[in-house]
């Protein structure tokens, strides 16, 4: 009987502690707070996610996998953010700037009273910390590249305690995007390990809550190696919903590592989770079955941002024993032939079979998920098996009597393609090219490597003779394509390592990629970004192949769920979301 | 004592081998930890460089290697570059977890399999003795794998159980009796998957080794002088033919740590399983080698162990000992 009331006592007073989250902080008098006047919703509970691995670090300065930042990005706040509905920047922990004449100035007016999720004030001193972290050589930061144009570093002042001056080397279109993914770091806490010369080890996993801060919606509770992350409300957050209350609504946000994508789906089944994100075409259509019984919220948000493509090697291979390569190098580098593959592809077979039909055929690198970008004046030919044979007739190959195509000088035309095994889109997407191609007489291998086999050699060991790869998802602006399509970008991957640009359209799409970054009117970018995507359709270094549909679900718990095409694509207005119906604290014990 | 100290010996210089073998490996292994790094379009190739350079990439396998033995005897398994942190304890709290699962399953395995096998043994050719052989025939013919992924689906397709993790999300608001239970509910299918694949192996064994035992003329001449069944089959029978057991149970020490890997990435188990193979995919080259050398310590720890017990259990190896001096 004793035992039995002491365990009971031990329940009781456990569940207590679980429930007491941090409330939300009355507003201070001169604090000024974001208001989001089109949101509702109520205080309480928590949901859960499911993530296909473990995260990394909570260092925002070193993370580089995209389960690390999906989590960071949570804890910690930016100036400037782009708003994943509309696509455009809004005043985030900047309340507003203004930009020069000749665009190279930005001046940003910080919110006062603004503080850290551990109660310590936000002022320009935190900024100006934050870019020199970002910015100093030595921390190796990613996001460092993002600041250095020209191989000038962006000039950061302050001007008294809530403006902060920005001086760009040269005019750079649609800077304030910049700052969306720079996390503003507290640094009263992280300059002893900056100036120890360890910031890279700092804020790891298994950091204690209380050395951790940001300016985010949530703040750090518990790791549980291998299991899982608890965040719980930042009582000090910034913004306000319609009713003038401190968001986020929700008391905690747990993120749950479940391995792949398969039990990522599993356990949202099961109920174990509340939002699940990057779903297959398959395991979309699975939920939908089951909507009925469960009715949880599905969504197809249309094409995302990423582009497939089948891409031939065309790189220098002076200096590597590369000769059976360097031998149908002539037939990748002949326009005809890559025009006789883009018109042979089947993509509505792609769209079909590969993405269950939710996703969008591509035939330039800009796709319809893009509005504001997309070149829709671009032709859209059908697959035509007829016009391909023609045109290879007319660059001199033929076809022998078992209807094999052969090159001028006799040779049949073989290759391979390489692909990541772990990709099964891409997987598929290879199949199928293989047998289009067979209808021209070609013989092609798909050969399937291991991701970093793959990679390996495409950028550095070019043994190969065509990958299937997929690029884009980041942002919608065309700066973030500046490295594929500039001859000496480093993702300028049919020709990698170009000291100046071979061909005339080349040195033309170089141009145009460099006068549209410098170009600050919308107008005018989008007429050179438009002639930038017609020479590449016209020259096919990649013969682009298709986009899969963004597709995500959440049971019908979660309130404010809008997903959006950008990255994270549930996630980014996490501080919006709450939960409707019954708050049950124990949901997955049953 | 020398036959101890030759062991030991040996058991150095396969920590040797094996550590030279893993960084030759992991150098031959196309791709690096930085290559996903590339596909980003906003990194470059100088800040690529700078971040090798800083885990000391650069440097020759030869330099490297050293470096790693030098700090390894000082008990520093390097730095994750994934997890910007140390090895060992990133193996260390992950190694935990598969020692729970695989500890509860050895145990269980070894209560299940050695009563049953020397049952079967006892009445060989019976009813018993056949269905145990069919079974454990089937079991041994189907991969683990098979066998982990077709359990998960009846589990999930009936929800019977939790599928993956170690615990429910909120776990912490239980009480001490309701937090064991929840571990337990976890435990039990990639345990129950362990158990059904290790005990069908065993329990071969163990009726092999009891079947040779029972043959032998003592064993007539005991059972002339009317000695009971049971008493016979675990006092004179079990002990003389324990000595191969004891040899497996070594393995089955050793593949504490590594034995559970392939179950614990099909069920979910936060052990060492998905992180060594999270990182042997990314190429978190340290964390890859720690984890492996810590397998084989455990290998080389659990035939050690065997190899003792068998000095104390077999007098012919105590003999042989002796002989080698």
């Amino acid at each position: 009987m004793k035992l039995i009331r002491l365990a009971l006592h031990v329940c009781l007073f456990s569940g207590l502690c679980f429930a007491a989250a941090p409330a939300p902080e009355a507003a201070k008098p001169g604090e000024e707070l974001a208001r989001l006047a089109d949101v509702s919703g109520r205080y309480g509970g928590h949901l859960t996610i499911g993530q296909r691995s473990e995260p990394k670090t909570l260092n925002p300065v070193t993370a580089t996998d995209a389960v690390s930042r999906e989590v960071i990005g949570r804890l910690m706040g930016d100036l400037i953010e782009i708003n994943r509905a509309s696509q455009l920047t809004e005043p985030a922990l900047a309340k507003s700037w203004n930009i020069s004449a000749d665009g190279r100035t930005f001046t940003l007016q910080l919110r006062k009273g603004v503080r850290f999720s551990d109660g310590y004030p936000f002022d320009a001193d935190d900024v100006i910390f934050s870019f020199n972290v970002y910015m100093d050589a030595a921390v190796d930061s990613p996001q460092r590249d993002l600041l250095i144009i020209d191989g000038k570093p962006i000039a950061v002042t302050k001007l008294d305690q809530y403006t902060v001056r920005f001086v760009l080397p040269r005019p750079y279109a649609a800077a304030e995007r910049l700052f969306d993914g720079l996390a503003i770091l507290p640094k009263h806490l992280l300059e002893k390990p900056y100036h120890e010369g360890h910031f890279a080890q700092a804020w790891p996993l298994n950091v204690s809550a209380a050395e951790i801060a940001g300016l985010g919606p949530f703040r750090l509770k518990q790791y549980v190696p291998g299991q899982r992350v608890v965040l719980e409300r930042n009582p000090y957050y910034w913004k306000v919903d319609r009713e003038n209350q401190r968001l986020p609504y929700l008391d905690e946000l747990v993120f749950l590592f479940v391995g792949t994508e398969d039990a990522q789906v599993m356990r949202f089944e099961a109920g174990e989770t509340d939002i699940v994100s990057r779903l297959s075409s398959e395991n979309y259509n699975l939920l939908a079955h089951e909507q009925s019984r469960t009715g949880s919220q599905l969504a197809d948000m249309g094409p995302g941002l990423e582009y497939n493509f089948l891409l031939f090697n065309l790189n220098d291979l002076g200096g590597k024993k590369l000769d059976e390569v360097a031998v149908k190098q002539a037939w990748f580098r002949d326009l005809k032939f890559r025009q006789a593959i883009n018109v042979a592809v089947d993509r509505q077979s792609i769209v079909r079979l590969v993405y269950g039909s939710r996703g969008a055929a591509l035939w330039g690198n800009v796709g319809p998920g893009n509005k504001l970008w997309v070149n829709q004046a671009l032709p859209h030919p059908s697959q035509s098996v007829e016009t391909a044979r023609q045109l290879l007739k007319s660059a001199g190959y033929s076809w022998n009597a078992t209807g094999q195509l052969h090159d001028s000088t006799g040779r049949p035309v073989e290759f391979s393609i390489i692909t990541s095994s772990s990709n099964s889109q891409r997987m598929k997407m290879a199949t199928l090219l293989q047998d289009d191609l067979s209808r021209l007489g070609m013989q092609v291998h798909v050969v399937p490597l291991e991701f970093r086999a793959m990679i390996d050699r495409v950028f550095q060991s070019f043994d190969y003779d065509a990958a299937i790869m997929g690029l884009g998802g980041g942002d919608a602006d065309p700066n973030p394509e500046m490295n594929v399509w500039t001859f000496n970008g480093t993702s300028h991957l049919w020709h990698m390592g170009e000291t100046q640009p071979t061909t005339g359209w080349e040195r033309e799409l170089d141009q145009l990629m460099q006068q549209q970054m410098v170009t600050l009117d919308y107008a005018k970018r989008k007429q050179f970004y438009d002639r930038a995507q017609q020479l590449i359709a016209d020259n096919l270094p990649f013969i682009f192949l298709g986009t899969p549909n963004i597709l995500a679900g959440a049971n019908s718990r979660v309130g404010n769920f809008h997903p959006a095409v950008l990255d994270p694509y549930t996630l980014w207005n996490a501080d919006e979301l709450y939960v409707r119906g019954p708050l049950m604290e124990n949901a997955g014990v049953r | 004592m020398n036959y101890i100290l030759r062991r030991l010996l040996r058991a150095m210089l396969l920590l040797v081998g094996v550590s030279a073998l893993c960084f030759l490996f992991t150098e031959m292994a196309p791709g690096s930890f930085f290559d996903e790094m590339r596909l980003n379009p906003q990194i470059s190739p100088e800040t690529i460089a700078a971040l090798r350079s800083s885990y000391g990439l650069d440097q020759p396998l030869a330099v490297r290697y050293a470096r790693w033995v030098n700090a390894a005897l000082r008990a520093d398994l390097g730095y994750s570059i994934a997890y910007n942190a140390p090895v060992a304890p990133l193996l260390w709290s992950r190694a935990k977890n598969t020692l729970l699962l695989t500890t509860c399953a050895l145990a269980i395995t070894w209560l299940i399999s050695v009563p049953l096998g020397v049952w079967a043994a006892s009445r060989r050719g019976g009813l018993v003795d056949r269905a145990v052989t069919l079974a454990s025939s089937f079991v041994i013919s189907v991969p683990e794998l098979v066998i982990a992924v077709g359990l998960l689906a009846l589990v999930v397709r009936w929800r019977i159980l939790p599928v993956g993790g170690m615990m429910s999300a909120d776990s912490d608001a239980l009480s001490m009796l309701a937090k064991l239970k929840d571990v337990a509910r976890h435990l039990a299918l990639p345990a129950f998957i362990l158990i059904l694949c290790e005990t069908s192996i065993i329990v071969r064994h163990v009726r092999a080794s009891v079947l040779e035992v029972l043959g032998a003329t003592y064993v007539q001449a005991a059972r002339g002088l009317g000695m009971s069944q049971s008493r016979l089959l675990f006092r004179h029978v079990l002990p003389v033919a324990a000595n191969p057991a004891i040899s497996l149970l070594g393995f089955s020490l050793a593949g504490l740590l590594s034995g559970s890997l392939i179950v614990e990435v099909v069920c979910g188990w936060p052990g060492l399983g998905p992180l060594i193979l999270e990182a042997t995919l990314s190429r978190d080259l340290y964390l890859v080698i720690g984890g492996i050398m810590f397998s084989a310590l455990f290998m080389i720890g659990g035939n050690f162990v065997a190899d003792m017990m068998l000095i104390v259990v077999d007098p012919r190896i105590r003999k042989e000992g002796v002989d080698a001096r």
